[in-house]
């Protein structure tokens, strides 16, 4: 009941959110779930494959006419890491939207099966995903008037 | 606001896409997670109990449709969005509402 409350309440505290955790696979970029979506995070490691997926996720969301995609670099260790990021993306004309470090928290908080939000709060990770959120805010309201730019 | 969260599998979209929501929640927005993997735990990372885990009923395929129109197949709903949330989201951490669902985006194929 409070699901549908959540949804009606858009004006009330703030924009309604909807964060779709999708599929891994890139079939899922043509499927009619992501067509609707005003953005997408692309979150990539630094190294190569996971790198190329973004490439070829890139072009779909353009097709698609999802009007904001940002890549989200993950488990940045080094500059180096930041670097091949930022490279690729720039190659291939995508925002890179955060840099979220590396970040143990992460892996301990899997172990126990917890939230990260709960296991550690001011973990370097949620500070950068602070940034995701601002990003998304930014964005909210904008995209009332959907049609893309081509 | 849709936001969807894509990316190579173990590239830890899912820790992402519960640490968003979360914030999002505690900034005064409802917020509505969806697990559209296949393998969901998107649960576990937004910290819902194990009972509500238990409780969860994954949304089944047969509230999206195949329509055609103008000779394209698309996916509609079948029951009204609000019908179908008060069914099958459960509330979690911070006011986070989750849905899980069932492979919704292979419906087309058949």
């Amino acid at each position: 009941m409070r699901g549908l409350l959540g949804e009606l309440a858009t004006g009330t505290n703030g924009e309604a959110m909807t964060i779709t955790d999708m599929e891994a696979s890139i079939e899922h970029m043509s499927r009619a779930t992501v067509r609707h979506v005003d953005a997408i995070l692309m979150v990539t490691e630094p190294y190569f494959r996971s790198l190329e997926t973004v490439g070829r996720m890139v072009p779909l969301a353009r097709e698609l006419g999802i009007e904001h995609i940002w890549a989200v670099a993950n488990k940045v260790r080094s500059e180096r890491d930041e670097e091949i990021i930022r490279s690729y993306c720039a190659e291939h004309g995508v925002e890179v939207g955060a840099v979220v470090p590396w970040d143990e928290a992460i892996q301990e908080a899997d172990r126990e099966g917890r939230a990260l939000m709960d296991y550690e709060p001011d973990s370097p990770a949620v500070a950068a995903v602070q940034g995701i959120a601002d990003l998304v805010e930014g964005k909210a309201g904008s995209s009332n008037g959907r049609g893309g730019q081509g | 606001m849709k936001v969807a969260v894509a990316g190579k599998g173990g590239s830890g979209k899912t820790t992402i896409s519960a640490t968003l929501a979360r914030l999002l929640a505690r900034r005064g927005h409802p917020v509505m997670a969806v697990d559209g993997d296949p393998n969901p735990n998107l649960a576990v990372a937004l910290g819902m109990s194990q009972d509500s885990r238990n409780r969860m009923v994954r949304v089944p395929k047969d509230v999206m449709e195949t329509k055609e129109e103008d000779g394209v197949r698309r996916l509609v709903m079948a029951r009204p969005i609000e019908e179908v949330t008060a069914e099958y989201a459960m509330p979690g951490p911070d006011g986070v509402d989750l849905m899980v669902m069932t492979g919704v985006d292979h419906a087309g194929a058949g």
